[in-house]
């Protein structure tokens, strides 16, 4: 019973959230909603690149190859075969997942640097195609003039409307990933993170979950960046450098690689340190730099990591400083609520 | 069309002698201390700005420059060991990853404080000179800068199979309890290895700051990728064949643009890398990867 | 005779100069409890690695069920009805009992991402399978109190214990058990013992390595020793234990004969 009451609660806390999280527009003033816009943004693609690298133990370093396929696309439907943003959407991702599954297929075998080189190669020949094929991307000129949609004749430009449309996708990510995760396609996730030949041995074909893992983190990147294109109305390669590459992973692995809840703190505390602190010009990044360095010295977990995780390291438990309430390890409380309530039932 | 090829070729070799002088120390890292590293680029502007200085004080004096750059890199060899690997060996690999990402952005942002954003000229450093080999010409950075990548792969690896030192550092690598137990001071060690691997890149950053005539903060940012690519390509060990991957991808690159277009150049050496991953998925090299 | 179920013609495995196994032939009846021992460094482990499809076996062929499986992947192994445990244990640490022992339905479920994402009828189906039968495991091995602890916390035993309750999971014809015994203290091994026989009788074929000479004596009804890679002898207890050759391996060729 303990069980049902929590989830209860827990239920509740949710609602309130996302009613607070409705009104948001209402109470914050514009400049705010950009940050928090860019936020949600980051929100899924950190949320995506977390479901790769921390729920099946990957070393993906080239999200920003999904996430600028998926805003190119989504980009060119609107733009040259004038397709709706709601009809655009699922094919960005899908277009994502599907290159998602090519990369996945010839790094079934690598592993460590050579499975992030070859990430972070990928990435950079997604940029650069973008970047050249001039006739289709619009190369160094980008793509302009998108158009943010319209929801049954509402307007949804502007951070203060658009927030609707990340909102909405944020949670649509966060429903289904927390469902998957608590699956058995997420279990066997986990399983091929913490020990591949166990895994093996219980049947679970390793090629197979890999390839599907790659697809689902791609398809979510891909849908993120096609949020991205209409929101800025124009898209160039920029966006998609490297170094984005590599924020968004630092991003999640401040707030901690395989929890659901930890992509959300690591981007909330990131984002706000590089945008809250937009009049110290270059040192903001230096703060940033530091931020991450210290990081890794004092919770290499991550923020809302559990230290018992492989993700952690061997000797973390010494090394954690910073305790945080067991509450912030969301994803374990989930775990154990879901399995404990089909118990009962 | 095939003198022009020629040519082409000829530009990727000495583009690819630069990727291999860098390579080489990130293969000395990856090698010894176990982690990868994404700072070199930034190692390498920093070995270029301290031979900036010491041109302008010395009045271009190379040996001066060369040495200044050498021990700057070392000493910042030394904070990087213990910021970002010294805590982490019982951790999994990307943690340092990370702080190396981090402290490449530390060092590039302060760069770009302390140094300005506008770029160093490093002008006649060196008399330009250009030597005619039949049909191939060279210019004397372009010696100079393939008679380091020989010599240094020649040291290097004697350094490592001949000497007993070399040995230890061998050891460390392998397997850190093990060297600990036989009685190397093995955090002693594997700094040294960090060390020797960015003062290598430091030297090189003198080599290309005046190959390109120029020192700037974000010089190293692209120049860092392709060394690791090349090291990749070399099976991120092993330094010989970290040079090879260097020239490879210059090569590849320089070929490449002389049936396209220059824009195309990275999408050649990142499509050189995942096709040659794809048939040989640890590199040329025999081991696996570092700690992986 | 029972019918055939693991056989092995002639395996080899070779590592670079050395060969760990040596033209082992084995054959593994239905209903079998099958021991394997030997000294250390025998082959044992590498001869169980070949089984379960984690290296592939340099010369001969296994069979299981009559089915070629020498050259399959371990997962295709595992779906065919071979599972095993681990010499080092190797649990998913992260997890928490309940969760491991789920993992090892895998094969035995259907959803996709799909149904997961949308709660399908063939995803409650299955959830609810997994628990019932999840909890039916841990009641048999006495594990129902750890059910929500996190697999890497628990004490040596019990882990040992949850690795074999994964194992169940996959419902396999033929578990394979790396050292089950090793580290028990000996009120664990005869309640391993008990929980072993059980299981043999519950229909499952057994294979196991073992270094306690009572616990294997006592509990295979068939035992092959292996030294230096190559099957020395093969019978039930009473001809292992009198064998001249399985007492060189053990003791030294001195010494039996000087007792002789």
């Amino acid at each position: 019973m303990m069980y049902k009451m929590d989830a209860n609660v827990k239920k509740a806390i949710m609602l309130v959230t996302v009613i607070m999280m409705c009104m948001l527009p209402h109470i914050l003033s514009k400049s705010i909603m950009t940050i928090v816009c860019s936020i949600m943004g980051y929100l899924i693609i950190a949320g995506a690149l977390n479901v790769i690298n921390g729920y099946s133990g990957q070393m993906c370093f080239g999200i920003a190859g999904f996430y600028c396929v998926g805003a190119y696309t989504m980009a060119i439907l609107m733009n040259t075969f004038h397709v709706s943003f709601w009809i655009g959407i699922i094919p960005s991702g899908l277009f994502a997942a599907i290159i998602g599954a090519l990369i996945a297929i010839p790094t079934l075998k690598m592993k460590g640097m050579f499975m992030a080189m070859i990430t972070i190669g990928f990435s950079e020949v997604m940029r650069l195609i973008a970047l050249n094929w001039t006739s289709v991307t619009g190369g160094t000129m980008g793509i302009k003039g998108l158009k943010a949609p319209m929801f049954f004749g509402l307007k949804t430009s502007g951070a203060s409307r658009y927030y609707y449309i990340y909102l909405a996708t944020v949670l649509l990510f966060l429903f289904s990933t927390d469902r998957v995760i608590h699956s058995r396609i997420g279990r066997a996730w986990m399983a091929i993170r913490e020990d591949d030949m166990a895994a093996k041995s219980l049947g679970i074909s390793l090629n197979l979950y890999k390839i599907i893992n790659f697809m689902y983190g791609a398809f979510w990147a891909g849908i993120a960046g096609a949020l991205l294109a209409p929101y800025k109305t124009y898209i160039d390669s920029a966006y998609f450098t490297l170094d984005e590459g590599f924020n968004i992973l630092s991003m999640v692995i401040i707030g901690g690689q395989g929890t659901l809840a930890g992509p959300f703190i690591g981007v909330t505390v990131y984002q706000f340190l590089v945008e809250g602190l937009r009049f110290a010009g270059v040192w903001r990044y230096i703060a940033c730099a530091i931020l991450i360095i210290a990081m890794m010295w004092l919770r290499p977990q991550g923020l809302a990591g559990n230290s018992e995780s492989v993700l952690a390291g061997k000797k973390n438990r010494s090394r954690s400083f910073i305790k945080l309430p067991e509450v912030f390890s969301l994803d374990r409380t989930f775990g154990t609520r879901r399995l404990g309530k089909a118990n009962i039932g | 069309m095939d003198g022009y090829l020629i040519s082409q070729i000829v530009n990727g070799l000495c583009l690819g002698l630069i990727y291999a002088l860098i390579a080489l120390g990130v293969a000395v890292i990856i090698g010894i201390v176990g982690f990868a590293t994404f700072t070199q680029g930034e190692i390498v502007m920093i070995g270029a700005y301290s031979s900036y200085y010491v041109f302008l004080w010395s009045g271009n004096n190379l040996i001066y420059g060369m040495i200044a750059s050498f021990m700057i890199t070392w000493i910042i060899g030394m904070i990087l060991y213990k910021v970002c690997y010294a805590k982490f060996f019982d951790s999994p690999e990307y943690i340092s990853l990370i702080c190396t990402i981090g402290f490449s952005m530390l060092l590039k942002n302060l760069a770009q404080i302390i140094f300005g954003a506008e770029k160093k000229p490093m002008l006649n450093i060196i008399e330009n000179k250009i030597y005619h080999l039949g049909i191939i010409e060279l210019s004397r950075v372009q010696l100079m800068v393939f008679i380091t990548v020989i010599v240094m792969v020649i040291i290097l690896s004697l350094l490592f199979t001949r000497t007993s030192w070399g040995l230890k550092l061998k050891a460390v690598s392998q397997n850190r309890e093990a060297a600990a137990l036989v009685g190397i001071n093995v955090d002693k060690t594997a700094m040294i290895g960090n060390c020797i691997g960015c003062a290598i890149a430091g030297a090189a950053g003198t080599l290309i700051g005046i190959y390109y005539q120029s020192a700037y903060a974000t010089m190293g940012a692209t120049l860092s990728m392709k060394a690791f690519t090349s090291a990749t390509l070399g099976g991120l060990t092993s330094v010989p064949l970290a040079a090879l991957g260097g020239i490879l991808i210059g090569v590849t690159e320089n070929i490449g643009i002389a049936f396209s277009s220059a824009s195309f150049r990275d999408i050649f050496s990142f499509g050189f890398l995942i096709i040659m991953l794809i048939f040989k998925p640890t590199g040329f090299g025999r081991k696996r990867g570092a700690r992986a | 005779m029972n019918e055939l179920m693991l056989e092995a013609k002639g395996v080899s495995k070779i590592f670079g100069g050395l060969t760990a196994v040596d033209q082992v032939d084995m054959k593994v009846y239905k209903g079998d409890i099958f021991g394997i021992i030997g000294p250390n460094g025998a082959g044992k482990t590498t001869f169980f690695n070949m089984c379960t499809g984690f290296y592939t076996a340099s010369k001969g062929k296994l069979f299981f069920e009559g089915k070629d499986i020498t050259k399959m992947s371990s997962d295709r192994i595992a779906q065919l009805g071979i599972t095993r445990t681990f010499q080092n244990i190797k649990l998913f640490k992260y997890m928490n009992v309940l969760e491991n022992i789920a993992v090892g339905f895998h094969i035995n479920t259907c959803s996709n991402v799909f149904d997961a994402v949308f709660h399908t009828k063939r995803y409650k189906k299955d959830e609810e399978h997994v628990m019932q039968k999840s909890m039916e495991i841990l009641k048999k091995l006495g594990l129902q109190d750890y059910a929500y602890m996190m697999a890497g916390k628990l004490p040596y035993g019990i882990q040992r214990k949850v690795e074999i309750a994964r194992a169940l999971a996959v419902n396999p014809k033929l578990i394979l058990l790396d050292e089950p015994a090793a580290g028990m203290n000996p009120m664990e091994t005869d309640s391993l013992m008990e929980f072993i026989r059980l299981l043999n009788k519950d229909g499952y074929t057994i294979i196991l390595i073992e270094h306690d000479m009572k616990f294997v004596m006592n509990l295979c009804n068939n035992i092959m020793v292996l030294n230096f890679g190559k099957k020395i002898c093969e019978g039930t207890s009473e001809v292992v234990r009198n064998d001249q050759n399985v007492k060189e391996a053990y003791f030294g060729k001195g010494l039996t004969r000087g007792i002789a």
